[in-house]
């Protein structure tokens, strides 16, 4: 077993032979597993092996990383600690981290990443903790400290795994999204709010903008970064306030194009993988987007080879929205 | 395939963007969306140095990846 969803008897029995376990599941199983070598955070929504998309509050979606981890330290971070992030862990590894939604931890990351010292220096990937849609505003996404136990909700909890002799990785990502051709937009300041947006230069209120060209928001707004599509997933659009919110923060300087339309997610995806070319075997943990989810109507439907947390952000080295991040390993 | 030294002049032509190679290595394709477009708007030599002195520093802390050898390979042959 790699990577499967399982009951809370059969995580705590995977606990107990000391295995090194990346959990995501309800707060109430997670809370009541033993200590050990894992680190969680709360999602309800996954993508199973056997069922594809599905929502569960009774199962937990588990990678046992206990083949690729000759050590692990897990560290909380809180917003004052995470710039550290890379500095972190050693030598010959990587770093996966979860993240509590709507935390001013996430915040912090999703801005300030690009710029924490040293950068990239190991792989750093993970997911943003979320809560059913039905508990939005009800219940706080947490993560938890399997070594210690701790809940947390406004700290980041880090795995930092050490690599066993002969093992390499890389991290990874699958886009659907592409630019279309149309306007090019900028923003006078870094967040995950604005008014103001510079359409090919000129400064206009970016909800009027919206509703004039009547942009579909469930399309993200998508950076190229050197080749690599970075979306920003729209949160909300108030006409009244001209106010337009992200789920991930819009960088000053950075130019976004609104997305080409995608007819449908599967034949999107599958074209991704084809010019990837990954193969299955080397691929130890993959998550996907909420928005993906529900937007492309992911539930009972399969993304193979990827399994994993449906999420509320995803991490490959910097906070990413509407895309799927995913850690291969390889024998060097 | 070791990392290049500094000197090697692929390195000032990517962080200014006089070359684009199609890269690999995630990590690097973030820092670069940034880092050309900071180095081209200043493009002092205390700039450029930092930038290539970062962009080395990434592929050499992972330089086992085998996106970072790949693209080794696109960037230097």
């Amino acid at each position: 077993m790699q990577q499967d969803i399982l009951t809370s008897a059969e995580v705590a029995k995977f606990i107990s032979e000391g295995k090194t376990l990346l959990l995501a599941g309800d707060e109430a199983l997670l809370g009541q597993l033993p200590k050990g070598k894992w680190i969680g955070g709360t999602i309800p929504y996954f993508i199973s092996p056997e069922q594809g998309g599905m929502v569960s509050k009774d199962k937990i979606f588990v990678t046992d990383i206990s083949a690729m981890a000759s050590k692990v330290e897990i560290q909380a971070y809180d917003q004052n600690q995470l710039g550290q992030v890379y500095c972190d862990g050693g030598e010959s590894g990587f770093s996966f981290i979860i993240i509590p939604a709507m935390s001013e931890v996430h915040s912090t990351f999703a801005i300030n990443a690009p710029n924490y010292k040293d950068f990239g220096a190991r792989p750093l990937i993970g997911w943003i903790s979320g809560v059913h849609l039905d508990d939005l505003g009800k219940i706080s996404p947490k993560v938890v400290n399997g070594e210690s136990g701790e809940v947390l909700e406004k700290a980041a909890i880090v795995m930092h795994v050490t690599l066993p002799p002969g093992k390499v990785i890389d991290v990874g990502i699958v886009n659907i999204f592409e630019q279309s051709a149309g306007d090019t937009l900028t923003f006078p300041d870094d967040g995950f709010s604005c008014t103001d947006v510079n359409v090919n230069g000129v400064k206009e209120n970016f909800a009027a903008y919206i509703e004039r060209n009547k942009l579909d928001t469930k399309l993200p707004l998508v950076a190229d970064y050197y080749g690599a599509l970075v979306n920003i997933s729209f949160q909300n659009v108030d006409q009244n306030t001209g106010e337009v919110a992200f789920y991930a923060p819009v960088f000053s300087g950075v130019r976004y194009k609104h997305a080409k339309a995608v007819e449908d997610y599967a034949s999107a995806f599958t074209t991704q993988l084809q010019k990837i070319g990954l193969s299955d075997e080397s691929v130890v943990f993959s998550c996907n987007c909420i928005l993906n989810y529900l937007y492309s109507g992911l539930e009972g439907k399969s993304t193979a080879p990827f399994v994993g947390p449906i999420t509320f952000g995803e991490i490959a080295y910097q906070l990413l929205n509407q895309t799927l991040v995913y850690l291969q390993v390889y024998d060097s | 395939m070791d990392v290049p030294p500094k000197n090697k002049p692929q390195w000032k032509d990517i962080v200014t963007g006089k070359k684009t190679y199609e890269l690999k290595f995630l990590a690097a394709k973030i820092f670069l969306g940034r880092a050309v477009r900071t180095v081209s708007a200043d493009p002092s030599p205390a700039n450029i140095n930092d930038a290539i002195n970062n962009l080395h520093a990434l592929f050499e802390k992972n330089s086992a990846a085998p996106t970072v050898q790949t693209d080794l390979k696109t960037i230097f042959g």
